[in-house]
């Protein structure tokens, strides 16, 4: 196994050993007290209103792991000393900011697998409770895999938050990466804003400004999905595709300028 | 081919936001340490020492100046396989445990699971850790996580190490065994540097030592050779001496002081030309009873103040606790 | 920075904006529903879940109306629906029924035609007289009623009605009763309706509605602007003997000085012989004024 590879296993073992997974937990109660108080209250939109909750709540679970191990992870080795040893033996410091990278993507992997595993099956629970006819006017069975595409994309879209936190811990502070984090999330999902900025404001400066920033802030708004797959509309594959090579590009951008930083740094 | 060469290696860090001034961390120091020996390199608290562990470990960047690890630029990789390093006051993930912790860096030197496996086992043996291996290093006391970090730092067999005050926060019977850790190492044909602000340490072990003061090197070479720490005087703390007996030494001679420390207890201060054995030998006769023999020796702070003047100075600034 | 690291840095920055570039190009993420989505259109229900919380989610739900709004009002599709527009004022006031700009806020922009609004005068008068039952003794609900009655029916009768209800409200002003006998005697003349806008604008409580008062406002003058350029063609005609080809006539032959422009300083239009708005005008449409006036 490499280098990174070993860096990553750690990550995870610390996860895991944080509690992290504990989210988990949390995940399952909502859902699943949710769909009972549903049941009680019913509105008719019992089975969109889980997939709504459902897909929002991977999301939002994911982005609070991201961002809050994200903004840690190197920034607690250095605080506490502990990269000395580890920067003392034979890695490089690039190998030792993938590998941090890697283990709090595996992290991550786990953590949004196993919250669709639930999800998963509270809707198959949730597909018992209804006749054949409700079922039938439904826009996509309770089950449909194609909520699997917003999942993903979701995944990809923590990768990339992922990558914004870790690139802010290495040279910030813990609080200012997460404000900086969470304000660059905030910001990518008006991204569809700031391209209409233009018909709202008169300056022209404004409106080069508004158009300059749509195109090099992460685009968050192109992740989101959901209300598509909750309702079937048709996402074409190559949407999805082409969402996740922006992730994956913008990513790499991120982790070789947090490299090229923190090559550099002095650990006094 | 030297085990460790720095020429004029440089640090200066800016401090201060509004107003930055220069703090000179580490003044052009050259030493060349051979192969295979015990290097003991000293100094008063904030003297440059960590920095120039730190600058050995490509920790942080010199400012000028060079420095290589066995004929290698410091930082290769190829380098760090063949080295070990022991920060000051250690710190290790708490969520792991001891054989966890050594697994892992084992793991990062691209061993074999069941290679990994004989090596941590057998390295936490030597080091004296036993059953506490299987808990989380939370739990550790200040001594036992320096015995980790020990093992830690040799776990690849390494051809040089670099220890950082090794000896801090341990007990004398843990300094002991550092020592013997140390001297093992040394017999493998193991280059060890290691940094320390007590002498004491040092004379035991070293043939070689360089002194730091101010970020400046003071001093460097044979032990032997360096009269500021040759002894003085002895010191000899004895019981059941009589007054009798006592004011027969004093006025011979041989005795230059006696401090009494209680009841028919007493320090005698003799001089360094008088062989002390006959002496003792002669107290002893009269029914005193021996405690200690001691050479009397200036301190390594003595030492500094002599050589320097005062206490570090020149670098723009008070050095800071690091 | 060394070259090959800054090399690495633009190809990535390249690949970015180019994506996105890409993503744009392909228009965006597929479209979805989102706007047009109320889990719960209930209010007796809402309001009962809201908990301790109805203010609060009063004001969320004002928010959302008012994006709604103009969201859709923004957007470029020609059927845009403005149907969550009524459910989303009506929780709104059902959460918090002393929500008033909700009220103001319904009382103009529901009545509007499309594509400026649902065009429901009917839901407007629903909202309002919800308000009424909520806070019998605000005249101003009673007022708005009348209103989009004059306004946006045309039903003076209707509308004289509700302004004498209005001023038969212990605390109403004074010139409430006035109004309904102009309203009766003299209903849908540029200068009733003036004194109605006049009167919105004066109380108003948000910019927008302001601004929206102001431009009926102007929209008055420039009927009124429009005529008189009429009148001044017809006389033009009447004297040269033959129809103005342009502004340039009329200020040669001394009867304007310049090229009239409306109030928002967009020129007014000469084609063959007809005035009307330059159709750049934020004026436009004007109102239909009913056949009774002319």
């Amino acid at each position: 196994m490499s280098v990174i590879g070993h860096v990553a296993v750690n990550v995870f073992k610390e996860s895991v050993r944080d509690k992290v997974l504990y989210n988990l937990v949390g995940f399952a109660t909502l859902l699943i007290v949710v769909s009972y108080l549903l049941g009680q209250l019913t509105a008719g939109q019992d089975v969109k209103i889980i997939k709504d909750l459902g897909l929002a709540a991977i999301a939002t679970f994911g982005l609070l792991i991201a961002v809050f191990i994200g903004i840690g992870l190197v920034w607690k080795e250095v605080e506490r000393r502990s990269i000395y040893s580890l920067l003392s033996k034979p890695m490089r410091r690039d190998e030792f900011i993938l590998g941090k990278y890697v283990g709090l993507a595996l992290t991550l992997f786990v953590n949004v697998a196993i919250m669709t595993a639930a999800f998963y099956v509270v809707l198959a629970y949730m597909d018992t409770q209804f006749p054949d006819a409700v079922r039938a006017s439904w826009p996509a069975p309770a089950t449909d895999p194609g909520m699997l595409r917003a999942i993903a994309l979701i995944f990809f879209e923590l990768l990339l938050v992922t990558a914004i936190a870790l690139f802010f811990s290495t040279f910030s502070s813990p609080f200012l990466s997460a404000a900086l984090t969470v304000g660059l999330w905030v910001i990518g999902h008006f991204n569809r804003d700031l391209r209409n900025f233009e018909a709202v404001v008169k300056s022209r400066t404004a409106a080069y400004l508004a158009r300059g920033l749509y195109y090099v802030l992460p685009n968050f708004s192109a992740f989101d999905i959901k209300t598509q797959v909750v309702h079937a509309l048709p996402v074409p594959a190559s949407y999805v595709v082409s969402t996740a090579a922006y992730a994956l590009v913008y990513m790499a951008l991120l982790l070789a300028a947090a490299v090229a930083i923190f090559s550099r740094r002095d650990f006094k | 081919m030297d085990a460790i060469r720095t020429e004029a290696l440089t640090k200066d860090y800016r401090v201060g936001f509004w107003r930055p001034r220069r703090y000179l961390a580490l003044d052009s120091l050259t030493l060349h340490v051979r192969q295979g020996e015990v290097f003991g390199f000293l100094g008063p608290n904030g003297a440059g020492k960590t920095t120039t562990l730190k600058l050995l470990m490509q920790l942080i960047y010199p400012s000028s100046g060079r420095a290589e690890i066995l004929g290698r630029p410091v930082g290769d990789v190829s380098v760090k396989r063949r080295l070990g390093y022991l920060a000051e006051n250690p710190y290790f993930y708490d969520y792991l445990t001891a054989e966890e912790l050594l697994q892992y860096f084992a793991g990062l030197f691209g061993y074999s699971a069941v290679e990994r496996r004989r090596r941590v086992s057998q390295l936490l043996d030597e080091v004296g850790i036993g059953a506490e291996r299987r808990l989380q290093l939370r739990r550790f006391s200040k001594g036992m996580l320096q015995r980790v970090g020990i093992a830690q730092a040799v776990i690849n067999d390494p051809d040089v190490v670099f220890f950082d005050e090794p000896m801090s926060g341990l007990d004398p019977l843990g300094r002991r065994e550092i020592r013997e850790l140390i001297l093992r190492l040394r017999d493998r044909g193991c280059t060890v540097f290691f940094s320390s602000h007590v002498l004491s340490d040092a004379e035991t072990l070293c043939s070689r030592v360089a002194i730091l003061a101010g970020g400046r090197l003071a001093a460097a070479g044979d032990l032997s050779e360096m009269l500021a720490f040759q002894a003085r005087a002895w010191e000899l703390v004895v019981t059941g001496l009589s007054d009798t007996v006592l004011e027969k030494v004093t006025t011979s001679g041989q005795v230059v002081r006696a401090t009494p420390l209680g009841a028919q207890r007493y320090a005698l201060e003799l001089p360094l030309s008088a062989a002390p054995d006959r002496l003792v030998t002669n107290l002893v006769a009269h029914g005193a009873q021996l405690v200690s023999l001691n050479p009397i020796r200036e301190t390594l702070e003595d030492f500094f103040v002599r050589q320097t003047g005062a206490a570090p100075r020149d670098r723009g600034l008070e050095p800071v606790a690091r | 920075m060394n070259a090959r690291l800054a090399a690495l840095f633009i190809v990535l920055m390249g690949a970015v904006v180019g994506l996105q570039a890409l993503h744009e190009t392909s228009g965006g993420p597929p479209a979805s529903t989102t706007a047009n989505m109320l889990y719960v259109r209930s209010p007796e229900a809402m309001t009962r879940f809201a908990l301790s919380y109805d203010a609060l989610l009063a004001d969320l739900y004002w928010i959302r109306a008012v994006q709604h709004y103009g969201r859709t009002k923004l957007s470029s599709d020609p059927n845009k629906q403005y149907d969550l527009l009524y459910p989303l004022l009506d929780l709104t006031t059902s959460l918090d029924p002393r929500f008033n700009v909700a009220y103001a806020f319904g009382s103009i922009f529901l009545a509007e035609p499309p594509p400026g609004g649902p065009g429901r005068p009917d839901l407007a008068v629903a909202l309002l007289e919800k308000g009424l039952r909520a806070q019998p003794l605000k005249w101003e609900f009673a007022q708005s009623i009348g209103f989009v009655h004059y306004w946006w029916r045309q039903n003076y009768d209707e509308a004289a009605a509700w302004f004498a209800r209005a001023a038969a409200f212990p605390n109403a002003p004074s010139w409430m009763g006035p109004l309904a006998a102009t309203t009766l005697a003299q209903g849908g003349r540029r200068e009733s309706s003036r004194m109605l806008w006049r009167q919105v604008a004066r109380d108003a409580e948000g910019e927008w509605f302001r601004n929206e008062a102001v431009r009926r406002l102007w929209q008055l003058d420039a009927m009124d602007e429009i005529d008189r350029l009429r009148r001044v063609l017809a006389l033009f005609q009447r004297s040269v003997g033959r129809p103005a080809s342009g502004w340039e006539d009329l200020r040669r032959a001394g009867y304007l000085r310049g090229t009239p422009v409306d109030p928002t300083g967009a020129p007014y239009r000469l084609q063959s012989g007809i005035v009307s708005l330059d159709p750049a005008s934020p004026l436009n449409p004007l109102p239909t004024e009913p056949a009774r006036l002319r």
